[in-house]
This record gives structure tokens, sequence and C-alpha cells, in this order.
């Protein structure tokens, strides 16, 4: 055997442990779920359980909940991770320190008992509540609000921390260079730190929708009973209707936003590798 | 040549390593072990105080019965409880042997163990002792095929210091919710008993008193009328038709005093009224027609084992005797399985409060035909 030979199969051997656990613990399961989602009640293939998500009123409120939820979350939780991030890379002051030390906090708080500590605290007679008065207090558990607000909660530390990397990794001498040649803040920010900051930005979008868009305990927990998120709709479908074809039609719905979602990610990535290769 | 070397022994080692897990996780079957001993298995689900039942009643069958070994395996409701039926029925499909002795299920496990002929062992007294003991009325259900050891009902809890005209009948409820906007909840009935159980019965009472047995789905068209009346009280619930999760949401509702009243399982809300997590001014009626309710049943997977099968149906009878029940009322605070009057008066009338009887749904997959319509009407409107 030549060493080149050696070579890749030594290659291929280490990918094989990792590629087989891919294969049989997510590759399976999803050709799976979305063979069931093709096959009607006496076993033959059917686009019936697409018609029914589709047509559905029921489904259709929830998707359309669903994707309000999601990208009104995401476009939140961005702007006031990087306004953080932001902060953080360029303030020295002992505030900006005591917020790098604890922001990652929530990150390490159990998602269930987040959610059980956020709802004793907004319910309508909980802790805010009696500090500021039954009157004066919005319905916030049990609605979207109460939803948005934990999403945002739960997501910031991730995506700032991300952010943060992002931002550090631009060097020193570009900022002061550009402000030794006159830029002020905004053309600072506009032309320098956006545009080198915009690539962790998309991948961190990414991973915000592909969260928010299955998350299950939050709005299980928080929103009303209808709409409903898709996540909260399909564990309906499967364990208390005992409709597993059409929850499965469901999960590959669900599994197609997140790959177009995905899609935007690695076509940036490969457009910026391509030039980096020229 | 030397780094793929060490890749294939390391790959061997892992292959050896993974088959020997596996003959381990093999040869945990149920046989009789070397001391002589008969293990059986018990299966059950259902909330956090079946567990704790069980854990307390089965260490007490092992002292007395040292011949026999009890394995007790629980699976948490909503985690695939009817899995286990459909391993007893793929076990006797394919003439394997389930590993299922005792099996703790519902009313539709029943019917459908009826409906495929043997899957579980025939179950009188002649067989179990104690069976003479169980009240009559939870019998008709069991078929011959099981035995009812406990029961709990769907009741109203309600807070005695704000409530002063506490209704009696289920029209004199739907009246009290809309004279007092926002004070009733019930929970989402997709996610516990006590919700579907008002939303079932809201729609029922409309229909004839036998309806309730009815399994064909040309019933549903009845429905409108009881759906009609659930959305006419939709605005005057909690929060103007908020239904929150599970059996517990509404209960905690309760407790904080955001509504005064609510339908509730017997069993849970007697048990936290008792352990002071619901206030001492919670009170429990049962209102006319009732609440449904039902019996659990024990029964027993034939897997062709006269050995295994003698010391499961010790077991049942042991679950029926006076001890046991006891431990039902004391601890799970659940209505016991054994005739009333065979119980102290003591007991008899800590129950006074809620054994008014309850009515059995026997619809089967109707159940939830009626939660998924209620999700479609009632929650999106």
């Amino acid at each position: 055997m030549s060493k080149k030979w050696k070579a890749t199969l030594l290659g291929i051997g280490l990918v094989m442990p990792s590629f087989l656990i891919l294969l049989i613990l997510v590759m399976y399961p999803v050709w799976s779920s979305i063979k069931t989602s093709f096959t009607g009640e006496d076993g033959q293939f059917t686009f019936e359980h697409y018609i029914y998500i589709f047509t559905e009123p029921l489904i259709l409120t929830n998707i359309r909940h669903t994707l309000t939820v999601t990208i009104l979350s995401c476009v939140f939780v961005l702007i006031i991770a990087y306004s953080i991030a932001i902060y953080l890379r360029f303030s020295q002051s002992t505030v900006a320190k005591w917020i790098n030390k604890t922001y990652l906090i929530p990150m390490f708080i159990p998602g269930v008992i987040a959610v059980y500590g956020f709802i004793n605290f907004y319910r309508d007679n909980g802790w805010v509540a009696r500090i500021i008065g039954d009157e004066h207090m919005p319905t916030i558990i049990y609605n979207v609000k109460g939803l948005l607000m934990i999403n945002i909660w739960f997501n910031i530390p991730f995506t700032t921390m991300l952010l943060i990397s992002a931002l550090q990794s631009i060097p020193n001498s570009i900022i002061e260079g550009a402000k030794d040649a006159g830029a002020n803040q905004w053309r600072l920010f506009w032309h320098f730190i956006l545009p080198l900051s915009y690539r962790t930005m998309l991948v961190a979008l990414t991973f915000l929708f592909m969260g928010i868009v299955g998350s299950f305990t939050a709005p299980f927990l928080i929103d009303k009973n209808a709409p409903q998120m898709l996540g909260v709709s399909m564990q309906q479908h499967f364990s208390v209707f005992n409709e597993i074809e059409q929850s499965s039609s469901l999960a590959v719905f669900m599994f197609l936003l997140c790959s177009i979602v995905g899609y935007f990610y690695i076509y940036s990535n490969i457009k910026e590798s391509k030039k980096e290769m020229k | 040549m030397k780094i793929f070397n060490g890749v294939k022994q390391l790959a061997a080692g892992a292959i050896i390593g993974f088959s020997a897990l596996s003959l381990v996780a093999c040869s945990n079957g149920n046989e009789a072990d070397a001391s002589g001993k008969t293990e059986i298995s018990l299966y059950s689900s259902g909330s956090k105080n079946v567990e704790e039942f069980w854990e307390t009643v089965v260490p007490m069958f092992e002292e007395e019965h040292d011949d026999i070994d009890v394995k007790f395996v629980f699976v948490p409701s909503g985690t695939g409880g009817q899995s286990t039926m459909d391993r007893i029925l793929a076990a006797k499909e394919s003439g394997n042997d389930s590993e299922v002795d005792i099996y703790e299920g519902s009313l539709e496990d029943i019917l459908r163990g009826k409906e495929t002929g043997d899957i579980f062992y025939p179950l009188t007294s002649h067989n179990v002792e104690n069976l003479s003991n169980v009240q009559e009325e939870n019998l008709a259900g069991a078929n011959d095929l099981a035995v009812p050891y406990r029961a709990s009902s769907v009741v109203l809890a309600y807070n005695e210091d704000k409530v002063t005209d506490v209704p009696d009948t289920a029209e004199e409820l739907y009246q009290w919710i809309k004279d007092h906007p926002g004070r009733f909840a019930y929970n989402d009935p997709t996610t516990g008993g006590s919700g579907s159980s008002f939303v079932l019965t809201t729609v029922y009472n409309q229909l004839e008193d036998d309806a309730m047995n009815i399994q064909d789905e040309s019933i549903m068209e009845d429905w409108d009328q009881g759906f009609d009346l659930l959305n006419e009280l939709g605005p005057y619930m909690y929060q103007e038709g908020v239904y929150p999760k599970k059996n517990q949401g509404t209960l905690d509702l309760l407790a904080n005093g955001e509504v005064d009243m609510i339908p509730a399982w017997s069993d849970m809300a007697l048990e936290q009224i008792n352990k002071g997590l619901l206030p001492e001014t919670i009170k429990l009626k049962q209102i006319q027609p009732a609440f449904t309710g039902g019996p659990a049943y024990l029964m027993l997977a034939n897997n062709d084992d006269q050995e295994r099968k003698k010391a499961a149906e010790e077991f049942l009878n042991y679950v029926l005797t006076l001890d046991v029940q006891e431990i039902v009322m004391d601890q799970m605070y659940g209505y016991p399985g054994i005739k009333w009057d065979l119980l102290s008066e003591e007991d008899q009338e800590k129950f006074a409060d809620v054994m008014d009887g309850y009515r059995i749904f026997n619809g089967g997959e109707l159940g939830s035909k009626l939660t998924e319509q209620w999700q479609k009407e009632v929650a999106a409107q």
C-alpha cells in the first residue's frame, strides 16, 4: 500500500465511528419519520397528512404563530445581544466588568426551573404584581408576551458570547487606524465593525431560529392554549391524539424550515471561503 | 502501518466491549434464580403517587412471601405508557415472553385484551380469593380479566371562604361560572384528566344517560350542543379563556387564590390538602350528575408460565387485603377497591365528602377525539 492510500484509509477509519453514530441516531430516525409522514392508514403512499397540515385552520394558525414568535424573538435577541456585546467590547467600566462576569448565568439554569421561576415572578398575583400592585400588572403569563420574554432570557447569553468573540477578533489597530484617519463613531460602526461581525450574526441567527422554532417547554407552560407553537402541537398530535403520521409530517415541515435557514448559512460560508481561496 | 494497527485494535476492542455489554443486558431475564425464588415483574405508570405506593407495597409483599421476588418497573405517564401494552401484544403475536407479569392499565387496555384473545389470564375469585371483596360496580368493566384495586374520580374543589353558594348540580355549576367571571378554571383537557372530565361531562350532560357507553363515532355529531355551552362559558373562565396545563396547573391557581373553584382529581386534592400544599379552606364536593372517574386495574399478562402465574396471583390477592387498602387510602388518598362496609367507620368518614360516586366513561377512542375537537373549537375560539 502506498503512503497516500494508508493516510486515506486512516482518515476514513477515524471518521467512521462518528459517521455510523450519525447514521444510526440521526439519519435513520429522520428517514423513518419522513416515511411515516407519507404512509396512509392502509400502508400506501399518500399526501393526505401534508394536505391536513396545510388546510386545517388549527395547524395553519399554529404555523403562523410559530413563525411570528420565532422571528420576533430572533430580532429582539439579536438587537439586545449585539448591543451588550458592543458595550462589553469597547467599555472598560466596572459595570461592564460585572456584566461580563454575570451574563452567562442563565445558561446554567435548567429550563423547567427557569420557566417555573419566571411564572412565579410574573404571574397575575406574583412577585412583580405584589410590588407594583395588581391593577398595574399586564397579563404576561399564559400570553405570547411572556413567551417572547422567556425566549429572550434564554437566548441572550449564548448569542452574546458568540458576538463578543467576533468583536474581540477585530484588531484594535483597525479601529485606531480608522479613528486616526478621521472616521466618526457611526462610520466606524457601519464600515468596519458591522461588516467584520456580520457573518457571526448570521451564525447566531441560525442557532436562534432553530432553537426557538422547535422549543417545547417554555411554550407548553407559558403560551396560551391556542394558537400553539409547532413543538407543542406536534407533541399533542403524537401523544394525545395518537396521530403519529400527522405529527411526523409536522416534524418534516419543521425540518424543512430549519434547512432553509441552514442553507443560507452554509451558502454564505461557501461564498466566503471561495473568496479566501482566490 | 503502526498507527493503522493501533486503530484496528481499538476498533476490535470497542466491538468486543459492546457485545459484552449487550450480553449482560440480555441475561437480565425473568428466570427463577438459583435460590429458588420466583421472579415476577410489575409494570405500572401514572403520577408520582402511584410510584410511591408500589415502592411501599412491593417490599411489604416480599417480606411476607420470601419465595417471590417482585421487580417493579415504573413508566411515568406521558412517556409511552402505551408501549407496555404494545410490548405485551407484540410478544403474544410472535410467541415470545413479554417479561411483563403484572400490568397496571386502563379500561381501554382490558377491551383491547378482550378483542385480541388470551393475552390476559382470566381472574375470578377462584384464583384470586379476595376478588369477592371488591366493589361490584367496579367489577363490571373488568370483564373477569382485571382487578380494580383502587379508584379515584374528579370532584369539584372550591375555596370555602370565597364560595358561599356551592353548586349541587352541573346546571348550577354552569350558572355559578357565569355569575363569577374569571373565578373558575379547568385545565387543558389534552394535558390532564380533571380538565378532560369537565369537558366530557359538559358535553355528555346534554345527551342521554347511557351515551357514555357508546363507542360509535356517529355520536360525535351530537356533541355540538355541549361544545356550544363550552364556548359560551369560555369568556367567563380564568383570564377570559386560559386553560392551564396539567392537573397541577389548576390546583396551583386554586392554591394561589387566582381562582375559587376547579375540577380536580380526588386523590391529588386530598393529598395536597393533607400535606398543606392547598390551604385548609379548600373543600371537595361531588356534583350531580357526577364527574367521571374510575378504577385502576391490574392485569396478568399470559406468558405460559404457571409458576410465575401463581406468584402473580398471590400478589394480586395481597393487594386486596385490608393492609394494602389502608395504604391506598392513607398514602394515596385513593378510594379503596374493596367494599366500603369492610372498612373501619373512621375510614368511611374520611371519604364522606367525595364518595357520592362517579360516572365511568366507556367511549374508548372517542375520548381523544373529544379533546382534539376541544383544541380546534374551544381553545381557538
